[in-house]
């Protein structure tokens, strides 16, 4: 079946649609289900997939560049640098050891040293796309082992370029033994500028992060459109990998690069946000694609080759994977999972085993083989990763000692929560300074551009985002926030996120400033407990100072001002309750009105000392009652 | 299982080892009704009336609290100006705190020959809190027993543990 680009990309994102939920149902990993919907449409089962699928893999390992400028995003690059012996260390003793193993082995079944030498630096890089999205689903981008993963991919990333460099060298190796001259012209620039080419690039990586990104999206932003931002963060990912290929680098490093350029910029959420759809689809994309390159007619023919070689090149890479692991003084649940999750063969092994059978290192039947071990090794890993969580890690975890489940009435007060503060005006501003002011440090959005960069100019970390969107909330880390404070000027804007993430991430604590009594019932009515009239406070205040000029003595009026205060926020909350089936939003001025009067006239029956003991008393103690 | 009500004041728990410790005890056991008033009260601003209400809920009381400058902690002294009610003793009226069951526990950085006739202090606890005291006894509560901690700020885990094991038994006779 002939088909077009189009209609590949339509069958690959319908079969991601069916099979990514049903994988999820079963507790398995997204991954699992994009490979699994490939093979279905592959060649081998439905036959839907046209000649084309390498076309489209291709086009989607853009995706695998959006994953690594994300993740760039997440690091700043003070982080990196302090991570670079990490990635030396764990990166350069895994590369050097899975090669050399892997080589021995090739060597002893009897491979040419030529072909072994290029199949062992092939398998020894590992998945950066499968690795990266299990982390980001599991959340654990911030364990020993997530950091681990992630400064070996790092430095596999990197070292793909020296290998496409070693291969041809090796090729020419064996061409000079046989006489047998072909000319290949492999890079454009001549060798002595290919080592500079990586400083070159990173230097005028980071010239472009300084002085050219942050005020291009500054500039964009005053525009207030979402689509130039959309535009201007695409254009900013595939400018960078394009530049970076021209340069001759790897452009998913470079990608990463400029990610970690711009992740102390202000527009680290905003980007994340724009990013994130479009990784999310191209890196499914890729996943159906590998499942549906597998070739199981070639499987088929030699069985007992292809998956002694996957067994092989598996336990290897599991094996030195581990022990860099204990090496490096991870403990061993985190060496496991750190094992299981970089043993398959990455995505780079397509692009090099190509490469190599174009260099005549490697045969076209063994190609097709290496192919179909790669795609295999990396269908095992989300497998071998459930095994791992369900049956080896919990042999591993300790039972925690009693005391430590002992009741401590400070944990929940001084343990840092992530926080996100909206808003940073007047209002958000004094909060945020409070917090700050005791080292709490909290994730602050606004969409005032002039003002997001006064405030960092003065040294708060405040990103430019409209929080009204889902997307910025998330990427601000809305997912695992425990708490979220809204200070926006505008009430709508406050009450639309609210009820967005109250929706949508039920589990946050959500601290609104509301404008006014009305506002408040609103929110009251949606189930949101912590409100905080920006009048109120102030209000109270004067009065007692008032009180206190007209005669009474200032302790009495304090005492009577916090008196107030209680009972009115009692107020409020009964009121809101017994109409709790208007819309209060819908108000006319008159039944606003109406509504102060009868709090009046509540407030005199609570003033009135026996009443206020006994009525007010009894609610209150309801409500006790209910909460014990 | 009598209900017992924990009234628990300390203006600076975060630095107190030795009362995060014997606290955990009342949260873990259903009967215990623990009211940290420095929690409850931040600003100082007593509900009396629901304070009062609560009282006649209770079987037994605990009066926990550090020595601050030889007394009780204010918002203590405050709860109890706020809440004691000389209504209670008049006749038909409700007396919450009538032949209840008190126990107190107290904690000091001092030594136990500090606080003698002869010592630093020239006080003993029971003089030093003697308001409290007093105040219980004009309700006619019962005070069984007033346990107090030296030295908290010194002793080891293990001891604090032994302290708290000391004091729960008393409470479980």
């Amino acid at each position: 079946m002939e088909s077009s680009l189009a209609m590949n990309t339509l069958l690959f994102l319908g079969v991601a649609i069916i099979m990514v939920p049903l994988a999820r149902k079963f507790g398995l990993s997204s991954v699992i289900g994009y490979i699994l919907g490939g093979i279905i449409i592959g060649p081998y089962v439905l036959r839907l997939t046209g000649n084309n699928v390498n076309d489209i893999m291709h086009a989607s390992e853009f995706g695998v560049i959006m994953l690594l400028f994300l993740v760039g995003l997440e690091l700043e690059p003070r982080k990196f640098w302090d991570m670079r012996k990490k990635i030396m260390g764990l990166g350069l003793t895994q590369m050097v050891l899975t090669i050399s193993l892997l080589f021995v082995i090739f060597i002893s079944v009897g491979w040419r040293v030529d072909k072994a030498v290029a199949v062992a630096m092939c398998f020894a890089l590992s998945s950066t796309a499968i690795v990266l999205q299990t982390l980001q689903e599991k959340n654990s981008f911030k364990t020993t082992a997530g950091e681990a993963s992630f400064s070996t991919l790092l430095f596999q990333d990197i070292s793909v370029i020296p290998i496409l460099a070693i291969l041809p060298i090796i090729a020419n190796y064996k061409a000079k033994h046989h006489d047998n001259e072909i000319q290949i012209l492999i890079q454009k620039l001549p060798e002595w500028l290919q080592a500079g080419t990586v400083i070159i690039g990173v230097a005028l990586l980071i010239l472009l992060g300084r002085y050219v990104f942050v005020p291009f999206l500054r500039y964009v932003s005053k525009s207030g459109m979402t689509e130039l931002l959309t535009a201007s963060s695409l254009f900013l990912v595939i400018g960078v990998s394009e530049l970076m290929i021209v340069i001759g680098l790897s452009p998913a490093l470079g990608a990463f690069l400029a990610g970690v350029m711009l992740a102390n910029s202000e527009f680290r959420h905003e980007l994340e946000a724009q990013i994130n759809p479009f990784k999310g689809l191209l890196l499914a994309v890729f996943f159906v694609s590998v499942g549906s390159t597998i070739n199981f007619n070639i499987i088929q023919q030699d069985p007992l080759f292809i998956f002694s070689t996957v067994f092989a090149v598996v336990t290897v890479k599991f094996i030195v994977l581990y022990a860099i692991g204990k090496f490096f003084r991870i403990d061993t649940p985190q060496s496991l999972f750190y094992a299981f999750a970089l043993s398959q063969v990455g995505e780079f092994a397509f692009v090099l085993i190509n490469y190599a059978s174009d260099l005549y290192l490697l045969s076209p039947e063994l190609n097709a083989q290496l192919m179909a071990v790669t795609a295999i090794t990396m269908c095992i890993t989300p497998i071998l990763l459930i095994v791992n969580d369900k049956f080896i890690t919990p042999k591993f975890i300790k039972e925690i000692p009693e005391e430590e489940h002992d009741f401590n009435i400070l944990d929940s007060d001084v343990s840092q929560k992530k926080i996100i503060i909206v808003g940073f005006g007047h209002f958000g501003s004094t909060v945020g300074r409070l917090l700050k002011a005791n080292k709490m440090s909290a994730t602050v959005l606004d969409r005032d551009s002039d003002r997001v960069k006064l405030l960092r100019s003065y040294g708060f970390k405040v990103y430019y985002g409209d929080a009204t969107r889902i997307p910025i909330l998330r990427a601000a880390g809305i997912e695992d926030a425990e708490i979220l404070i809204l200070c926006l000027d505008d009430p709508d804007d406050n009450k639309f996120i609210a009820e967005l993430v109250r929706e949508h991430y039920p589990g946050v604590k959500i601290f609104v400033r509301a404008k006014n009594r009305i506002d408040a019932y609103n929110y009251l009515n949606n189930g949101i407990n912590h409100i905080y009239r920006e009048t109120l406070g102030t209000a109270v205040d004067m009065a007692v100072d008032v009180l206190h000029e007209a005669g009474m003595r200032k302790y009495a009026a304090r005492r009577l001002g916090q008196r107030f205060m209680a009972i009115d926020k009692a107020s409020i909350r009964k009121l809101a309750r017994a109409k709790d089936d208007d819309d209060i939003a819908l108000f006319t001025t008159k039944e606003i009105l109406q509504r102060e009067e009868e709090l009046l006239a509540y407030d005199n029956l609570n003033f009135d000392n026996k009443n206020w003991e006994g009525s007010s008393s009894a609610d209150e103690e309801d409500e006790e009652e209910s909460q014990d | 299982m009598k209900k017992t009500l924990v009234v628990f004041a300390h203006p600076y728990l975060e630095h107190s080892n030795s009362n995060v410790e014997l606290i955990n005890f009342y949260v873990r056991h259903q009967h215990y009704t623990l009211r940290d008033l420095y929690e409850e009260y931040p600003d100082f601003h007593i509900a009396a009336f629901r304070e009062r209400k609560r009282l006649a809920n209770y079987d037994r009381f605990v009066f926990q609290f550090p020595l601050i400058w030889f007394g009780m902690p204010p918002l203590l002294r405050l709860w109890i100006d706020e809440v004691f009610d000389r209504d209670w003793l008049q006749p038909g009226k409700n007396n919450p705190l009538e032949n209840k069951e008190v126990y107190i526990l107290i904690t000091t950085g001092g030594k136990e020959r500090s606080f003698s006739k002869t010592g630093t202090y020239e006080y003993t606890v029971d003089e030093l809190i003697s308001g409290l005291i007093v105040s219980l006894k004009v309700f006619k509560a019962d005070i069984k027993h007033i346990k107090i901690v030296y030295e908290a700020n010194k002793l080891s885990k293990k001891e604090i543990i032994l302290h708290k094991k000391e004091f729960t038994e008393l409470l479980n006779q």
